[in-house]
């Protein structure tokens, strides 16, 4: 168990609950009403952050059941047949759509200025960062590591800055409905008796390991077949362009991800 | 043109067969056959497969050299209602005389030919998506045999008598108020002439109880709280009215010793769950398990193992019924691994407290004093900012059962090894609002694992563990054929040897597991089941 | 830098990644097993020497579902036992036939997603969420049937009518292309073909008015290629088979996947009913082309033949089958032919180079038509169509079979297909046009339960559309049929039985019960060596195999 990953995580969740806490006054009341009923009715299961629990996480910008605030509303109050989500039908009046306002917020980034020229950013994601050779943005690239499409709406800037220049400090999570927020590039280092892999984790159980390559070719393990096999959590495959990229580089290639959206 | 022998011709031929033989067999589960349950492993007459709850088959035809010649032999897979919600399945099925009874959530039962999967009948009761579920999912955990009938209790809070052969409601009673709060989620428990039942809702400020019902008239035969009235013994323990909406639900099945005549059925949390300033005091009989007269309900004794709970460590797992030598001299005992992380030896004529220890990695106790009573550490409660505490709100273990092999004295539990932020926060007590004063966030994922272990009965010695990718929602069957049964977050089935835990078998079912194992036999050939996701599925050599 | 980023810095490179080189060690080599190669259009035309894997819907482009995989055969059948499920997350009825490239599974499910597993072990190694709108037309079910691979993409029709490329490595969308408005009616359920560089794909939403077509896109861009209109168009040949703008709201969808003759380079493509479905008042005439199979040109799309099997439908007789390309021996000669065993219950061998009628009989009960006529036209019974009070007709609306895949086997060289004998009684109602709705003109009633009639695999010998033997079913099917090298015909039932039938004589070697109903078509592959058959039951996907050693 890594202490520092719950320090890190309760942080992140912390200063994220800080900044709902200072949410713009005219919207205060409403989203207010809303954190209160979703801490009553809806905490149980996703968790008193949002993050997820027995149901899923809520802190992102789409929900797949949800594709506009009408439907967050009707799903909120009516639950959705065919999962284990029952709805709160206690909810009366603007109440809805309170907790639906306070849900929305939960995968909502606070609007930031951007540090640098976005279209600069983009030739260098282009040229010399290379970042196509593993990332996809709206079909375009090789899509080995996380999509960059939208991930303007997920991540910040301070986030993003982190994952281009020490990409090893915080890795994204996946998340899984029975299972849990998981690790959803983690290094891994296969040895079997055909012989040594390296890749990112895609999914792991008690008896079986899938993971990925940097070609993007996918391979699945039985453990007890193993020779070995190594976790390395901190450690991405993605190089870090601390060393290759100057400070206005970094600035517009950050720029240029936070305008995807 | 050459016409065969259809497939649906020879079926419909055997099931007619079945039906005659069933016919003559069928459908009688007297008491003296659930007081045989244990020893007979072809049926699996009670939830915990015998009164001692000891969730073991007796069993060997399936061992250790051949259990990976295990294979499916049929599948059923669950029928969706339509009632938002209802996803989730965590039933165990029984089986007498060749029939299998399960639950689907939210409360239907489904009664299948144990040997082939084909149904046989099916019982919707008529809950509407208004139902209220107040701390937990729609689900359903299973039913009760007693003679001709099949009891289910349901998560309006109502508890149904079923005719075994056709499914046909023979009565139903009103066990508590929906609108308030109340749900039925657990497998009733029949004693001589009647069905005992327990209530969920400790979440919306429920007071607790555990009510007897007439097996033939259900009529309510007696009714016990589990927290006191002014002036009734442990009220001591409540300031105010706290005690008016104080929890302690009573919602998973209880065991039963025949011998002292004694029934003894787990509480859970005080309500509101994660703020204990407004309710002061130990909050008697919360989180506790109670010995009860089968005949009356008077409580004989009770034992709290977590007093003044702040972590919603409800004690609501199974009471296991054990025989043997504790420290030089033969006991009656109960077991009972906690939610709270620490595994107790009870002696279960008086109550008293013979054992306590950490069996699942925890922050809030340094140990359990000679009186059973935890020493906790200080500051280890729900703040406003959030604390972070082992194990979470889900506990150490929670409703899915561990397993006893009387055989080898060995204590199987499922065990989860994650930790949480706990919150507290101010509520106000409303009718059929949840009532919570709090929660947690939970760390989840990669930062939690789980693991099946096995505790010496007598120590709670740790003798192996079996790492789970997750901390697990499904429980475990130990057999004769030194097996443990158990099962995964990530859909797998699987056996392991009872001697190291070495994994000897599994199968992917394809979707989660949160349902206990079971297992029978049909025509001499022994069974084991289990549900993942939506599909039960049932094993056998041939 | 640590040990770990040198070691990668080989495979970096290879991927042209702005990197430092280090030293490289050999100790970390990657040469090894699942191997997931692209899938060219070479490899499609010989889909059936490679056997192992299973690349499109139909398997091979003849659409035979006929495997050479011998593994499994009538002597050991009896020993299948489950090997692994896949458990759908939304519950629903599966219509999946899963595609298997080197031990990869592809996935769809209800509504429109996609998930890669692990063919030996289920285990998933991605998924794909296609977010639909919630105003869908939804006729027929949230249902899938399968993706189509080119390279190492795939194509996925969606329920909102959209064509969809996805990296079959990530899952990551490569490119999303509205194929028609979802709110005029249309959808996709069906998986696409390739064709040589295209992927060409139908449409759903006959039960809409909409005016069907067939489509080909480009696999790199997603745009379109050529669309032919299933209905013509003013001043277009058969235009004139429809009265007034009937040919406008005159349906005629194309939703399931055709077959692909590379030596002819012909396109072969079922049509379904022209609408409204039961009211043939309002749209006199033949309504070509609708209820036909289409021979479209491989490069433009241009229809070469067309023949129609119920000219005039007024009891929703769509064409909607798979078209099997076989060389058969008739006739003291070998031929190119087409055979369909028609949701109208005649069975047809048509010449498929030319579209020439060969042979045709009726293969399960039916009282609209007294035959067919020397050119394959079927005679009608007069009076046979719905009115509003109401008519008796044999085969019901779900017809004597319907779009659940039929099998060939190259061994027995018979044809198998469910069949249903019922009858319904058809109604007649007036209905006006409007976008976005139901345009069906009537519908039908059963007034006997399902089990009164009889169901049957059947085999038909396509030299003489004879039926060779036939195995009853309780109560009905709508699980296609595959066949294999082993001699064995696989194929389930609405009553949730998966079985084997010897290919020859149609004796039942084994059955399993799973639970819920069947409503897919068997497939069958093989990882390392070992062949394994799945089917989709219910909400779960099956996975089948002999014992380890």
């Amino acid at each position: 168990m890594s202490a520092k990953n719950y320090l890190l995580r309760l942080s992140a969740l912390i200063l994220w609950a800080v900044a709902i806490s200072c949410a713009p006054a005219a919207f205060a009341q409403d989203l207010q009403n809303g954190q209160q009923l979703f801490q009553t009715l809806c905490a149980r299961c996703h968790g008193m952050l949002g993050g997820g629990g027995e149901g899923p996480s809520l802190t992102r910008p789409t929900l797949v059941h949800a594709p506009d605030d009408e439907a967050l509303v009707a799903l909120i109050v009516g639950g959705i047949p065919g999962t284990g989500m029952p709805g709160s039908r206690q909810l009366r009046g603007q109440d809805g759509p309170d907790v639906a306002a306070y849900v929305r917020s939960l995968g909502e980034l606070p609007p930031e200025e951007m540090p640098g020229d976005p279209l600069a950013g983009a030739e260098i994601y282009r040229s010399v960062g290379n970042c196509a050779s593993c990332h996809i943005i709206f079909g375009e690239g090789n899509g080995v590591g996380p999509e960059l499409s939208n991930v303007g709406q997920r991540r910040n800037a301070a986030y993003l800055r982190r994952s281009v220049m020490s990409p090893d400090a915080e890795q994204p999570r996946q998340v899984d409905r029975f299972r849990g927020s998981l690790n959803a590039f983690l290094t891994v280092r296969i040895v079997s008796e055909y012989g040594s892999y390296e890749g990112m984790r895609v999914n792991e159980d008690a008896f079986t390991v899938q993971m990925r390559d940097l070609s993007g070719k996918l391979y699945s393990f039985e453990k007890a077949d193993l020779i070995s096999y190594e976790k390395a959590p901190g450690h991405s495959l993605m190089p870090g362009y601390n060393s290759v990229l100057n400070a206005q580089q970094t600035d517009d290639v950050v720029s240029y991800l936070m305008s995807l959206k | 043109m050459k016409l065969q022998q259809p497939l649906s011709i020879s079926l419909f031929a055997l099931c007619f067969l079945l039906t005659l033989a069933s016919n003559t067999a069928l459908a009688d589960t007297p008491f003296e056959a659930l007081l045989a349950d244990e020893q007979n492993g072809a049926d699996w007459l009670s939830y915990s497969g015998g009164y001692k709850s000891e969730r073991f088959s007796p069993l060997s035809q399936i061992n250790t050299v051949n259990v990976d010649q295990l294979k499916v032999m049929w599948a059923y897979q669950m029928r969706p209602t339509g009632i938002s919600g209802a996803a989730l399945q965590e039933t165990t099925p029984l089986v007498a005389d060749d029939i299998m009874y399960l639950t689907e959530s939210p409360s239907s039962v489904t009664a299948l030919d144990a040997r082939t999967g084909r149904t046989l009948w099916h019982f919707v009761p008529d809950i509407t998506n208004d139902v209220l579920n107040i701390g937990f999912p729609r689900i359903n955990r299973g039913v009760a045999l007693l003679d001709d009938k099949v009891y289910v209790a349901t998560l309006d809070a109502r508890l149904f008598a079923l005719d075994a052969r056709t499914g046909a409601v023979r009565w139903e009673s009103k066990v508590a108020d929906n609108l308030s709060g109340f749900s039925l989620t657990l497998a009733p428990l029949a004693l001589d002439g009647k069905i005992v039942v327990g209530v969920s809702g400790a979440e919306a400020g429920v007071r607790g109880y555990i009510d007897a019902y007439d097996s033939e008239s259900g009529e309510r035969l007696w009714r016990t709280y589990t927290v006191p009235a002014p002036g009734e013994p442990g009220s001591e323990t409540w300031q105010g009215d706290a005690w008016r909406t104080g929890g302690g639900s009573t919602w998973l099945t209880g065991s039963y010793d025949p011998e002292l005549d004694l029934l003894y059925w787990t509480t859970g949390n005080p309500a509101p769950d994660w703020n204990g300033d407004l309710r002061p005091g130990d909050n008697l009989f919360t989180c506790a398990v109670l010995a009860l007269d089968p005949d009356t309900g008077e409580m004989k004794w009770f034992f709290q193992y977590t007093p003044h709970d702040t972590h919603d460590w409800d004690a609501n797992q199974i009471p296991v019924l054990v025989d043997g030598e504790f420290e030089g001299r033969q006991r009656k005992l109960l077991a009972l691994a906690n939610r709270n992380a620490f595994y107790y030896l009870l002696d279960r004529e008086t109550g008293e407290y013979l054992l306590g220890k950490e069996y699942s990695f925890q922050t809030w106790a340094e140990g359990i004093d000679e009186n059973g009573r935890p020493i906790v550490i200080p500051n280890s409660d729900p703040t406003r900012e959030g604390n972070l505490v082992w194990p979470s709100l889900q506990g150490a273990t929670n409703w899915f059962s561990p397993s006893y092999n009387p055989q080898t004295e060995q204590f199987f539990v499922p065990n989860r090894r994650m930790g949480a932020i706990y919150f507290k926060s101010d509520v106000e007590y409303e009718a059929g609002m949840p009532f919570l004063g709090g929660g947690e966030q939970p760390m989840d994922g990669d930062d939690a694992s789980g693991a099946i272990v096995a505790l010496d009965v007598m120590s709670g010695e740790q003798q192996w563990e079996f790492e789970l990718q997750t901390p697990p929602w499904s429980g475990v069957m130990a057999t004769a054929g030194g097996l443990v049964f158990g099962a995964s977050n990530e859909g797998y089935f699987f056996a392991l040897d009872g001697e190291d835990g070495d994994p000897l078998w599994f199968f992917n079912t394809g979707a989660h597991v949160r349902t206990n194992p079971m297992g029978f036999s049909v025509d001499g050939n022994q069974r084991v089941a289990i549900i993942g996701g939506q599909t039960l599925y049932v094993f056998g050599l041939e | 830098m640590n040990r770990f980023i040198a070691l990668l810095a080989p495979l970096c490179l290879g991927l042209g990644l702005t990197l430092p080189v280090l030293a490289q060690e050999d100790e970390f080599q990657t040469v090894i097993t699942p191997a997931f190669s692209p899938v060219t259009w070479e490899r499609l035309i010989n889909a059936e020497d490679e056997p192992e894997n299973w690349m499109m819907y139909s398997g091979t482009l003849d659409s035979q579902r006929y495997s050479r995989l011998d593994q499994i055969d009538k002597s050991n059948v009896a020993e299948l036992e489950m090997k692994w499920s896949y458990q759908i997350p939304v519950i629903d009825r599966a219509e999946t036939v899963p595609t298997v490239v080197d031990g990869i599974m592809f996935i769809t499910e209800a509504p429109s997603n996609l998930t890669a597993v692990d063919a030996r072990t289920g285990r998933v190694y991605w998924r794909y969420d296609h977010e639909l709108p919630d105003d869908l037309r939804i006729c027929c079910g949230r249902n899938n049937r399968g993706v189509a691979i080119l390279g190492e993409t795939l194509f996925m029709s969606t329920l909102d009518a959209h064509l969809v490329a996805i990296d079959a490595r990530t899952g990551n969308v490569l490119w999303d292309t509205e194929v028609a408005d979802y709110e005029a009616g249309y959808s996709k359920t069906a998986a696409p073909l390739i064709v040589k560089d295209k992927v060409v794909t139908g449409i759903a939403g006959g039960e809409f008015g909409i005016r069907g077509f067939i489509d080909a896109y480009d696999p790199a861009t997603g745009e379109l290629e050529w669309r032919t209109y299933a209905i013509p168009g003013p001043g277009e040949p058969g235009n004139d088979s429809w009265s007034g703008d009937s040919w406008k709201t005159g349906g005629a969808a194309t939703w399931i996947t055709g077959s692909y003759d590379p030596d002819l380079n012909l396109i072969y493509w079922g049509t379904g009913n022209p609408g409204p479905d039961w009211n043939g008042d309002v749209r006199l005439g033949d309504n070509l082309y609708s209820d036909s199979a289409l021979a479209l040109d491989g490069d433009t799309g241009e229809i070469a033949w067309h023949f129609q099997f119920t000219p005039h439908d007024v009891h929703d007789y769509d064409s909607i089958q798979v078209p099997i390309l076989a060389d058969i021996e008739y006739q003291g000669s070998t031929r190119k032919v087409m055979m369909w065993a028609n949701r109208n219950a005649f069975f047809y061998t048509i010449d498929r180079a030319t579209g020439e009628f060969l042979e045709g009989d009726a293969y399960a009960s039916q009282t609209w038509a007294q035959g067919l006529d020397p050119t394959g036209r079927p005679i009608r019974v007069p009076g046979m169509a719905p009115t509003y009070e109401g008519i008796l007709v044999s085969p019901p609306i779900v017809g004597a079979t319907n779009w659940y895949s039929p099998g060939y086997s190259q061994q027995t060289g018979l044809f198998y297909v469910t069949s249903f004998d019922g009858e319904q009684e058809f109604f007649k109602r007036d209905e006006d046009y409007e976008e976005g709705e139901r345009f069906t003109g009537g519908g039908g009633r059963y007034n006997q339960p399902m089990d009164a009639f009889h169901s049957s695999i059947r085999a038909i010998n396509p030299a003489t559309a004879q039926i060779e033997w036939e195995f009853p079913i309780m109560p009905r099917s709508s699980a296609g049929i595959t066949t294999t090298a082993g001699g064995i015909v696989f194929t389930g039932s609405a009553d949730g039985y998966f079985f084997a039938l010897d290919a020859a004589t149609g004796e039942e070697l084994w059955h399993i019960s799973l639970g819920a109903r069947v409503h897919a078509a068997p497939m069958t592959y093989a990882v390392d060596g070992k062949q394994f058959v799945t089917i989709a039951s219910g909400n779960v996907v099956y996975t089948f195999g002999l014992k380890d050693d």
